[in-house]
């Protein structure tokens, strides 16, 4: 489903986004993606959905190069994967349905379809009854369950989350994770990324760690609570050997 | 989504985002406005000039005033001259009495200026009505010259020097408006390029998230191309309509008609040339759409809003 393999991302100015990251993430798996800020979590998440464009190696999304990808065919890659952002990204100016509704607008659905759609979708994540409603009028997990709508509208294959909890509450981030983990459950890859530990270790999964642009550690965990001796100390991360062994990761 | 579906949207987009940001889209309309309004009134007085010119030269004529003491004898002689090039019929004696005639006629307060010169203050002429420039392959120079040299010719008054001279004035004056013409379509193509930039600018977040969701470059510039050439067509009909306006209120009493009125406002532009003023406008909203959305300014990327997300 996604494959990188040596994929290298450098920055205009000599900084290193990713260096030499090779992984593959089955379909249907829902992977965590953690590390501190500036270990390399978006800019692989960029990467996926041809944002960026990686500087060696190269990335396979349902089997298809993105990093070969022509220009005018990104747009077809994107229809594929829903992203979400921590900042949620919503229109202001734009109702929920408006917010929701640009992908089948684009594809030229009627407006009854449209609406019909949104519904559907909006109802999924417990929002149908705020359609009209504009974004400031929603709470920050409202919110983010309508950028989640808007990802999820197109029923995508893969589902990016980039810090979609970041800006709200344990609460409010136990409910989008629980959103997340539905959405995985009906067949969507969902790759989430957060370095919010307390989050994964409440449910366990893979869990891919970055470490400076390279790929430290690619665990299973059991969930419930992360294990102690999985938290990295940066020397250990520097060298990733320590839990990758000499293989590289493991999936 | 079908083409036809994609224009609709498009227009849908362009007359709200017109609506939006009604004030820099007055802006822009009314700097195409000005430019389409003077290149259509250089157009009408181009026209009108144009057509005078060719109304004077249709009543253009060559005189051969001939000398007090010309004789019967001599008289013949220059006419046999003037066969040489025009037709018998195309060549007219005007006596000196039939000379006064004219002269009373045509300037009846200054008939004075005749008295005191004797019986006959003016004198013979032949008139030449021939339109002496159809005559190609006919050395007409030196034919005039032999004319003017000619003993029993006092002067030879050729209308097609002036008409010659104003014709160069009416070719510098048009390549004077095109130059003004085209200096203002640029400044209003330059205007609506600033304005259609500024709009992306208010729309930055959206058109990331177009780009987030999927959407083409078609489908992303679509709106603004639709923009500016709705805007470029609302100036066209500006000025098309004070074009109209001036042409009614110069020439509401034709009675009155002067030199200047007859320049500006004899004969309105053809339907023809209005239509090409409209399309003047729109194309050139929409190229200055076209140049304010090259690749590296409309921002490439989904993340054109939103920073600080960056790890």
């Amino acid at each position: 489903m996604i494959e990188l393999h040596q994929v290298t991302k450098r920055y205009p100015g000599g900084q290193v986004g990713l260096d030499q990251v090779s992984l593959k993430i089955p379909k249907g798996q829902l992977v965590f993606l953690t590390g501190a800020s500036g270990a390399g979590k978006t800019t692989l998440l960029k990467l996926i959905y041809r944002e960026e464009m990686a500087s060696e190696g190269y990335i396979l999304v349902n089997g298809r190069n993105v990093s070969s990808l022509p220009a005018n065919k990104v747009p077809y890659l994107r229809r594929t994967i829903g992203v979400v952002f921590q900042s949620f990204r919503l229109i202001p100016r734009k109702t929920v349905f408006e917010n929701v509704s640009y992908l089948p607008n684009l594809l030229g659905l009627d407006h009854k379809e449209q609406k019909k759609l949104a519904y559907e979708t909006l109802r999924q994540v417990g929002l149908a009854h705020r359609m009209n409603a504009f974004p400031m009028q929603l709470s920050g997990g409202e919110q983010q369950r309508v950028a989640v709508a808007r990802a999820l509208i197109n029923k995508p294959d893969i589902l990016l989350a980039d810090e979609p909890t970041g800006n709200l509450d344990p609460e409010l981030s136990e409910e989008i994770l629980k959103l997340f983990l539905e959405i995985n459950l009906q067949g969507t890859t969902v790759v989430f990324a957060t370095h919010d530990r307390e989050l994964i270790a409440r449910v366990g999964r893979r869990c891919l760690t970055l470490h400076q642009g390279r790929l430290a550690r690619d665990l299973e965990l059991p969930g419930r609570m992360l294990p102690e001796s999985a938290a990295l100390s940066s020397e250990e991360a520097l060298s990733g050997e320590a839990v990758l062994g000499e293989e590289g990761p493991s999936t | 989504m079908t083409f036809l579906q994609a224009l609709a949207y498009f227009f849908r987009q362009a007359c709200s985002n017109l609506v939006r940001s009604w004030k820099i889209s007055l802006l822009a309309i009314l700097t195409i406005a000005v430019s389409v309004f003077l290149g259509g009134v250089f157009l009408t007085v181009g026209n009108n000039l144009r057509f005078l010119a060719d109304e004077w030269r249709a009543e253009s004529r060559l005189m051969v005033y001939l000398a007090t003491e010309a004789d019967d004898e001599a008289v013949a002689d220059v006419q046999r001259l003037l066969h040489e090039v025009v037709a018998p019929g195309d060549v007219q004696l005007v006596g000196p009495d039939q000379a006064e005639q004219r002269f009373r006629n045509a300037f009846p307060q200054l008939g004075d200026l005749l008295e005191g010169w004797g019986e006959q203050p003016l004198p013979a002429s032949l008139e030449v009505t021939a339109d002496l420039d159809s005559k190609t392959g006919t050395e007409l120079g030196p034919w005039l010259e032999r004319l003017e040299a000619h003993p029993s010719v006092q002067m030879v008054d050729d209308d097609r020097e002036w008409l010659g001279r104003l014709h160069a004035i009416i070719l510098v004056l048009e390549g004077v408006a095109a130059v003004i013409g085209l200096i203002l379509i640029v400044t209003a193509v330059f205007t609506i390029s600033s304005v259609i930039r500024l709009t992306a600018y208010l729309y930055q977040d959206e058109i990331a998230v177009m780009r987030l969701v999927g959407a083409t470059e078609f489908y992303i510039r679509g709106p603004f191309y639709a923009e500016g050439l709705l805007q470029g067509l609302g100036g066209g009909l500006v000025a098309i309509s004070g074009l109209l306006a001036g042409h009614r209120f110069l020439f509401q009493d034709p009675e009155a008609s002067s030199l200047l009125t007859s320049v500006l406002a004899e004969n309105f532009l053809s339907w023809p040339e209005l239509l090409m003023l409209l399309v003047l406008g729109g194309a050139a909203g929409l190229v200055g759409a076209v140049l304010s959305l090259r690749r590296e300014s409309l921002g490439q990327t989904a993340e054109t809003e939103w920073v600080g997300n960056e790890d």
